[in-house]
């Protein structure tokens, strides 16, 4: 298992090549991608920003979450902070399985909790000005 | 007893701004909770998210209620929503 906060670039196949074994005959690999726009602005690059102490741990947690759902799953996570341009890879969830269902349903569960419950902050950088993207708000930064 | 107990205080992204400051060592009463120490935050930062309900607390790295106690030589983080998405 491997979970990383990270300033430099993120290589999704480094991670299922941490995640693959002969038993494992599914990998699924979510990838998180800064995106050119957002709430209708374009976007000129993000900052992230962890609580890297705790975000490691909380990683660890779903990690082992999905072991307990998922039997057999393999799981790696990294989170990249520092700034992104857009392009650049800002997660990625990588779990193998057994079969594609298994490996399917704890990746997307492992990306959904991460979003939820990893002390990450995205501060998005757009034309109409600078937010903290706070779930589902955009707050003003200074 | 003591009159008060130290605790390291370490404020992220929006709230970090808002403080003014990444972290700060703060003296409070002896079985003050998470609560009690955000209270006396604020009262230090006015500019601090007033509406405790969006924030999270956490100890020693691990999310923790508000009527937790907190101990002397905690690390105390408060957390606004992580990064969302869908």
């Amino acid at each position: 298992m491997r979970y990383d906060v990270t300033t430099g670039p993120i290589d999704a196949r480094e991670l299922e090549a941490a995640v693959t074994h002969p038993g494992a005959g599914a990998i699924c690999t979510f990838t998180g991608i800064v995106r050119d726009n957002s709430r209708g602005q374009s976007v000129t690059h993000l900052d992230y920003e962890a609580y890297a102490e705790m975000a490691v741990p909380q990683m660890r947690h779903i990690g082992q979450e999905i072991k307990s759902r998922w039997p057999g799953a393999r799981v790696a996570m990294a989170h990249r902070t520092g700034r992104l341009e857009v392009g650049e890879v800002s997660v990625v969830v990588c779990v193998s399985a057994a079969h594609r269902e298994e490996a399917i349903a704890a990746c997307k569960w492992g990306i959904d909790t991460l979003k939820e419950s990893v002390p990450i902050w995205k501060k998005e950088h757009a034309a109409d000005g600078t937010y903290w993207i706070e779930g589902d708000a955009a707050k003003p930064a200074s | 007893m003591p009159v008060a107990i130290a605790v390291k205080v370490r404020f992220f992204a929006r709230l970090r701004e808002q403080a003014g400051v990444e972290t700060e060592a703060l003296e409070v009463p002896p079985t003050s909770t998470l609560a009690d120490v955000y209270d006396s935050l604020r009262r230090r930062h006015p500019a601090l998210e007033p509406d405790r309900g969006s924030v999270r607390g956490a100890i020693n790295q691990e999310f923790s209620d508000w009527d937790t106690a907190v101990s002397a030589g905690d690390e105390v983080a408060f957390i606004p929503p992580v990064s969302g998405g869908y």
